[in-house]
């Protein structure tokens, strides 16, 4: 197995008193817990520190930890079987070895030699805090999932299958936990938008004595696309138009999701107005959909011609229009 | 490989869920949930009625709390307060997000 040097995760010395221990875990839970931190690798650091804590918040096993040794971080070793004697773990009964077993893991079943204890939902009853000896057999629910997925607008449009590879634990004739890989698929019907949470339900690991079987929950996430930008079940499109489009009206043709349409832009439409194409956003879930709006972006060409220079001079020495009256009136009244 | 396909269940309010079944999601006790309500952190959709019923969007409303209460060793009144600032935090967000998706992009075409 993998060493991972719980102190040093922590930032700690390895001397560190049980006050500096918490202290350090709580700073980076705070900064890292996945409910709270929006850095991308948080959730990976969170997990780290959070296995370090229980290890080393635990005097049993903390010194069972400490006589692990020290080694590098990563490097591949294996306890000896004197620790195994010493410190009765599952993995010492001299039919198991640590073949495929991560320190985690080993923690994790030194407190279910303890307890009887299992996964997330149980540490709170079990032997976690405290130390004290839990019954062996009360019912252990088993492990949730939380996954992200990430689907693309048309799939969300029409709904999809997706396929999710969860790491799942196994228990051999011995009792050793391993963890194997399990592949399901789930259908995601139309109607899920960006963080639209949906449940797999008893589709988590295995309860035992009797305990649920864990669930899976997902989280829907949209693929960012080139041309729309989605807020809840509406989608927003840059229609590009020139000033003498919107000033004198036009029809232009818009992609949707469901392919193209016309639509008929009025005279005197202004830059950021929006149009609305109603019904051709995302489909919701009660069966109603989200609308398309179109935000109208006046472009100018990048060059203009003589004649165009020549008949925009004589728009400007013609109109009387001033488009900043507001402006001075809202100055005036300020001042 | 057989890879088994499953449908799922929508976490909205098209659901409604009950205390035990929030209890058991969560691992939170009744007690505690009890207390999120008077809170303000959770909101029944019968408050004056017994028994509460709730929303299937709290399932993942007590997920959270039960996962803060965990990691962060946090007593009711910590929990409410963090549940109630991680939502503001929520709100803000798709605010922000609703004004960005009406906002037209600038660069030139």
């Amino acid at each position: 197995m993998k060493y991972k040097d719980y102190y040093a995760i922590l930032g700690v010395e390895r001397t560190a008193s049980d006050d500096q221990i918490k202290k350090a875990y709580r700073n980076l839970a705070r900064k890292y817990h996945p409910d709270v931190s929006k850095d991308p690798n948080g959730e990976e650091k969170f997990k780290d520190a959070a296995e370090a804590y229980k290890t080393l918040k635990d005097a049993g096993k903390r010194a069972a930890y400490d006589r692990l040794g020290s080694h590098p971080p990563g490097e591949e070793f294996e306890p000896s079987q004197s620790w195994g004697d010493q410190f009765k773990t599952q993995f010492s009964d001299g039919q198991s070895s640590f073949d495929g077993v991560d320190l985690s893991d080993l923690f994790a079943s030194f407190s279910r030699g303890r307890s009887g204890g299992g996964g997330r939902g149980a540490s709170n009853n079990g032997f976690g805090m405290g130390g004290q000896p839990a019954d062996p057999n009360r019912p252990i629910p088993g492990e949730d999932y939380d996954v992200t997925t990430l689907i693309t607008l048309d799939e969300a449009r029409g709904g999809t299958m997706v396929a999710l590879n969860l790491s799942v634990p196994t228990y051999d004739a011995q009792g050793q936990m391993h963890r194997e890989t399990r592949t399901l698929e789930a259908r995601i019907p139309k109607g899920a938008t960006e963080g639209q949470r949906l449940r797999l339900r008893g589709q988590g690991s295995k309860g035992h004595n009797g305990g649920r079987d864990g669930d899976v929950y997902l989280n829907v996430s949209l693929r960012p696309h080139p041309l729309y930008r989605v807020d809840g079940h509406n989608l927003y499109l840059d229609l590009p138009l020139a000033p003498w489009e919107a000033a004198l009206g036009t029809t232009v043709v818009v992609p949707t999701l469901a392919g193209l349409v016309n639509l008929k832009v009025a005279a005197g439409t202004s830059g950021g107005q929006q149009l609305r194409l109603g019904k051709r956003g995302l489909p919701k879930p009660d069966g109603g959909e989200g609308d398309l709006f179109a935000v109208v972006k006046i472009v100018l060409p990048n060059a203009l011609t003589e004649r165009e220079k020549t008949l925009l001079q004589e728009i400007a020495n013609t109109s009387t229009f001033n488009p900043r009256t507001e402006l001075f009136k809202e100055a005036n009244h300020a001042s | 490989m057989q890879v088994e396909t499953h449908n799922v269940l929508w976490l909205d309010s098209s659901q409604q869920v009950s205390v035990q079944e929030l209890v058991d999601l969560s691992g939170l006790a009744e007690d505690e949930l009890r207390e999120l309500v008077f809170a303000g952190a959770l909101t029944p959709r019968n408050y004056s009625e017994l028994p509460w019923t709730f929303s299937g969007e709290c399932v993942v409303t007590v997920r959270k709390a039960s996962r803060l209460r965990d990691d962060l060793e946090l007593d009711h009144h910590a929990l409410a307060l963090a549940l109630g600032l991680l939502e503001q935090i929520r709100a803000l967000e798709a605010q922000v997000a609703n004004l960005r998706a009406q906002i037209p992009t600038f660069q030139s075409c």
